[in-house]
């Protein structure tokens, strides 16, 4: 059964999560990737109709079990300076990142 | 020669008018705040932090819904859509994608003869494909190569609705745009307000020829500032395309921005990633449980909306659709005219006049809305009611309208306050009307020589000793008896 | 018997009673840790030593400091004659994937090695709010991915203390050591897959997943959002309970924490299993490995020893008055793997898009002009293997093309794995079971570095712990004695959803008639 995740499509994949890997990391991730779908094929074999629908919460929740929704009163967070601290660059309150190089405009 | 159709579609963001933003507690009108003061972990997207929903984020979306006769669903349920953008601190903004909030709907669109290509007023049925809830993102501004993050802005409750593509000219898309505007204040659950981004419209446009149903590639115009310059760039945009097919070229979907001080479309960066998003299920979120009951709270005093009152006051006042048209612009001015109408029991053109020029005058003078008025309705019809009876005429009544509102009196008690009866006392005018001949003696002769025109004149002098309270028609005849 | 030995409610007990004081019990614990963990955890550490590898490395963070600043509140609470709390006093660890503000919060991750929380996860706060001490961050397998803690960047990672040539399990390894060491009689942990009882089987002490909303994630940094349950990892029964009735309930912070009434969890711990129906099920004692060559699954039977632990519980519990239930079928069993390989990285993937070096954490230090390098940089640098393989795959199942084929098929399955256990449990269903009770782990504790590398073999560890968090119930492994090697074993019940009390109820009543058992009295070679 040849790898459904080629190369190309790892690379892809990698471009897509924003991630960089160097080429030892890339291979070995490539065919942990493929091993795993191979179990995810199992999945394929499962006789499935149409009465069986998704499930995004194991446990159901009712009216009652789910939580009210929130009020809609203003409660100032006590630290507002104390988020912007763990930022890696800022200036003037602002955080600060690398622009996006922009091409050439018609 | 070919004749050209424009098919356009509006997707708008609409800020709803909230406290608070849509999973977190932090105010969601940040715009005088200075950057990143207005966060907290959640909205920040720190790890470990959930999502809480705005329970009045709903309700503002079901008024819309219903007010674009959409159906609400019963269950609707948020979802993630994954990209990567600083200004999106979770790298994915909670919105709804296959299960929204509300489903299908339309608005009737009035387009005016004078907004028509033919200058004839028709009616543009515009059908809406999408309406769901989801959440702001913050703000950026670029400088020097590096961009500037503000959070300030991230978790504001947004609605985003996107009509078909039913709109066949920039003319109707200006116009759908101040009706959503109108119907969005008149409700009361956003400021639409498109200068301050708490209405955003991007413009979805492309062109066919006349007859044709099918859809041709199309341009998405964004960053559009202002109704006017939806209007101009889309008129822009159907003029490119027109002249791009009869040169015989493709049309490409691009994404453009409207440069509003060179009045030109430019070109924006496409979208560096594919637009697949991986939506799936919040699972931070349970679905929305519409039921009747919360529904039947919600709608309970759900209003008259802005163009059903519009054609009402036509038929059922007789008034002319200018009038209806100002007096249902705003809803407090609206209410304000209709209670105003009932309680003068008589003509309502002629509270109609009163309301366009004196009080809406007043209002735009001292910067109020109609509710704010200490000039009520009541007393605007007991006003009218005290000119009809002749107590008072009418530019006495006109000189009330500014009296009634700095002092909080009503009418009534101030015509008795300070005597501003009118006085019909034949006696009494006859006594000035004799004063004001004595005193004028040239005039007198004048007249009697035949300058008739002197009338008016002694008219004015005695209403002008009486301080306006005397009867001119009265004064009049006593002036001619007196000349005679 | 040291302090740091006796358990949670014996040491609460004390300290009310005034027979010791909290700073007595923190220094306890401060001196096993110091006697018995070696070097934290660290990034970019130095090689192991002969040294390390005979020690325990359960922490990443010690916060000895703060605990001592708590110990003395309690301790002046209890002078001036105030309710210090039901845990006043007693230690505890916590997994470092929880944010607890002014401490760095990992997530055992270089991505969050400079994170100093500004808030603090609500099962902490409540645990502090009853007066427990914490005593740190443990280490954990990087960002919960893993099944042995060997995945974490902070290194060494944590070891069996039962042998020390063994992995604690995972991703709680960190949590279970500790507890296991003596270092603390408690520890939060959080299970996604198995996190909690895998760990716990291996380190011989109880470890509890409650049912998914039974306990809010405000807090938790996220894996997967719809599985992970934060818990109690204890060394016996009733501290669980305990640790239990503090930490469970609703919290406005978050919107799936459920909102049904907590118990007492301690109300009828000792009311015993007389009536009660306890089920075996046949596909519980299999176990299934996909065999990569020619891409079939091979099932085998569960190490006969483990076998036997089982049996012997069901013997135990039947001779005090329990029904047991054979042969109760679980047919969708060895789905859990596959549906979670699915599931779980859709969400993972999406729950680290946050770690862009823009706001927090780590940021690439090497000056660029594009932030899509700075990202592809920030997130290639400060993730570990484990992540990007889960971000990967979840990039590839979740895309629009596979959606169908993969994610909501694997939702689907879910649902059929539900399934099996309302019809395990309904009342009036073929079973009417108030609990399933299997092996906790395919095996005991494995070696180090014995698996890691092989992604799917290490995942498959959690194929009978794996269905109750697809489904959502609740379980509890109990220490149920040691393998010939003198590993321990553990022993799984699972129950209706919210039936926490039930099955902590049939644990201590397991745990009474095994009081005496010969296993119970062995101690770990790292308190040998």
């Amino acid at each position: 059964m040849s790898d459904a995740i080629t190369p190309e499509v790892f690379h892809h994949l990698v471009e897509l999560a924003a991630l960089a890997l160097d080429p030892q990391e890339a291979e070995y991730v490539r065919k942990q990737l493929n091993n795993q779908l191979k179990a995810i094929h199992e999945l394929e074999a499962i006789p499935l109709d149409g009465s069986v629908a998704a499930t995004s919460h194991g446990v159901p929740y009712t009216a009652q079990t789910s939580p009210a929704l929130r009020e809609d009163k203003w409660q100032p967070y006590r630290d507002p300076q104390g988020i912007l601290a763990q930022a890696p660059d800022t200036s003037d309150s602002y955080i600060v990142v690398p622009d996006i190089p922009h091409t050439t405009l018609e | 020669m070919i004749e050209y159709e424009a098919v356009i579609g509006l997707e708008t963001h609409i800020q709803l008018n909230t406290q608070t933003k849509i999973f977190c507690s932090c105010k969601a009108d940040s715009w005088n705040d200075a950057p990143n003061t207005n966060i907290c972990p959640v909205c920040c997207g720190l790890p470990g932090v959930l999502p809480v929903l705005n329970k009045a984020a709903v309700e503002k979306g079901v008024l819309l819904a219903t007010a674009m006769h959409s159906e609400i669903r019963p269950l609707s349920f948020f979802d993630r859509k994954n990209y990567f953008y600083p200004d999106l601190p979770k790298g994915y903004q909670i919105s709804q994608f296959d299960m929204s909030l509300a489903k299908g709907g339309y608005l009737d669109l009035p387009v005016p003869a004078s907004a028509s290509p033919d200058g004839k007023a028709y009616v543009r049925r515009v059908t809406i494909s999408k309406l769901h809830l989801e959440e702001d993102a913050g703000k950026t501004k670029n400088a020097g190569g590096q961009r500037y993050v503000d959070f300030n802005r991230c978790g504001v409750p947004l609605v985003e609705m996107v009509t078909g593509p039913d709109l066949r000219t920039a003319d109707e898309a200006a116009q759908y745009l101040t009706r959503l505007r109108q119907l969005l204040r008149w409700l009361g659950i956003s400021e639409a307000d498109m200068e301050r981004g708490n209405l955003r419209c991007d413009a979805n446009v492309s062109i066919r020829r006349k007859g044709e149903t099918i859809l041709n590639p199309k341009t998405e115009i964004k960053n559009v500032n202002s109704i006017e310059n939806v209007r101009e760039a889309i008129e822009h945009e159907i003029e490119r395309q027109i002249r791009e097919v009869e040169a015989g070229n493709r049309i490409f979907a691009w994404t453009l921005e409207w440069d509003e001080d060179a009045g030109v479309l430019r070109k924006m960066r496409s979208k560096e990633t594919e637009a697949d998003y991986r939506y799936f299920r919040e699972p931070d979120l349970l679905p929305i449980r519409m039921d009747d009951t919360w529904k039947t709270a919600i709608l309970a005093g759900f209003p008259e909306l802005p163009l059903e009152r519009r054609a009402r006051f036509v038929s059922a006042y007789g008034l002319p659709e200018y009038d209806a048209e100002i007096l249902t612009s705003e809803r407090r001015l609206s209410d304000y005219f209709e209670t105003a109408v009932k309680t003068y029991g008589g003509d309502p053109k002629r509270v109609s006049n009163w309301l366009m020029n004196d009080i809406l005058r007043m209002l735009n003078d001292r910067g109020l809305t109609a509710d704010q008025l200490k000039l009520g309705p009541a007393w605007l019809a007991e006003l009218l009611k005290l000119i009809d009876a002749g107590t008072i005429n009418i530019s006495t009544g006109k000189s009330l309208l500014q009296k009634v509102e700095e002092s909080g009196l009503s009418p009534a008690a101030l015509v008795e306050k300070e005597g501003l009866a009118k006085v019909s006392d034949d006696a009494a005018i006859r006594a000035v009307a004799q004063e004001v001949l004595a005193e004028n003696p040239r005039e007198v002769e004048a007249f009697k020589g035949g300058k008739d025109t002197l009338m008016g004149w002694f008219v004015g002098q005695v209403m002008r000793k009486m301080r306006g309270k005397a009867d001119p028609n009265i004064a009049r005849q006593v002036l001619e008896e007196l000349l005679k | 018997m040291e302090l740091c030995d006796l358990s949670a409610h014996e040491l609460a007990l004390y300290l009310r009673q005034r027979r010791i004081s909290a700073v007595e019990i923190l220094e306890s614990c401060l001196k096993r840790i110091e006697s018995v963990d070696g070097r934290p955890g660290t990034l970019d550490s130095s090689p192991l030593t002969a040294e390390d590898e005979q020690k325990v490395h359960a922490f990443i963070t010690l916060t000895p400091e703060r605990a001592r600043a708590q110990a003395e509140a309690v301790d002046r609470k209890i002078a001036a004659g105030e309710d210090p709390g039901p845990l006043a006093g007693v230690p505890f660890t916590v997994k470092d994937i929880f944010c607890v503000e002014g401490t760095p919060s990992t997530a055992a991750s270089r991505i969050l090695a400079n994170f100093r929380a500004p808030y603090t996860a609500t099962p902490v706060a409540r645990m502090e709010a009853a007066g427990a001490i914490m005593l740190g961050k443990v280490n954990l397998d990087e960002f919960t991915y893993g099944s042995s803690n060997e995945s974490s960047a902070f290194q060494p990672s944590p070891r069996n203390p039962w042998k020390l040539d063994r992995v604690p399990g995972g991703s709680s390894g960190g949590s279970t050591a500790s507890v296991a060491a003596g270092e603390a009689p408690l520890s939060l942990g959080t299970d996604t897959a198995g996190s909690i009882r895998q760990p716990a089987a291996f380190c011989g002490v109880v470890g509890m997943k409650p049912t998914y909303g039974r306990v809010s994630r405000y807090g938790l940094i996220a894996f997967a959002s719809s599985l992970d349950c934060p818990g109690p990892v204890a060394r016996n029964v009733t501290d669980a309970a305990l640790m239990m009735n503090a930490i469970a309930g609703a919290d406005p912070h978050d919107s799936t924490a459920a909102n049904v009434p907590v118990p007492d969890y301690l109300a009828a711990l000792e009311q015993g299993v007389k009536g009660l129906r306890i089920g075996l099920s046949p596909d519980y004692f299999r176990i299934t490995y996909p065999n990569l060559q020619n891409g079939t699954f091979e099932t085998q039977p569960l190490p006969a020893e483990i076998e036997t632990a089982v049996r012997r519980a069901a013997d135990l519990l039947a001779a005090m008055g329990a029904e047991i239930v054979e042969g109760v079928p679980m047919p969708n069993t060895r789905f859990g793997i596959p549906a979670y390989f699915v599931i779980s990285r859709v969400e993972a993937a999406s729950n680290l898009h946050r770690f862009d070096g823009v706001k927090y954490g780590y940021r690439t230090p090497q000056p660029t002009n594009d932030l899509r390098e700075m990202y592809r940089r920030s997130r290639g640098e400060g993730f570990g293997p484990q992540p990007k393989l889960r971000i990967l795959m979840g990039m590839y199942v979740s895309a629009a093309q596979y959606s169908e084929q993969y994610y909501n098929r694997a939702l689907r399955v879910r649902t059929l794995i539900r399934q099996d256990f309302d019809r395990a449990f309904d009342p009036s269903g073929p079973y009417r079971l108030n609990a399933l009770l299997t092996p906790t782990t395919p095996t005991t504790a494995f070696k180090m570095a014995a698996l890691y590398g092989d992604s799917v073999l290490m995942q498959y560890a959690d194929q009978l712990t794996v269905p109750a968090n697809h489904a959502g119930v609740p379980g509890v492994s109990l220490p149920g004695g040691l393998d010939s090697e003198g590993l321990p074993i553990g022993i799984q019940l699972l129950g209706p959803d919210y039936s926490e009390d039930v099955l902590l109820r049939i644990g201590r009543a397991y745990e009474e008639a095994t009081e005496t058992d010969p296993w119970r009295r062995v101690r770990p070679q790292a308190l040998a």
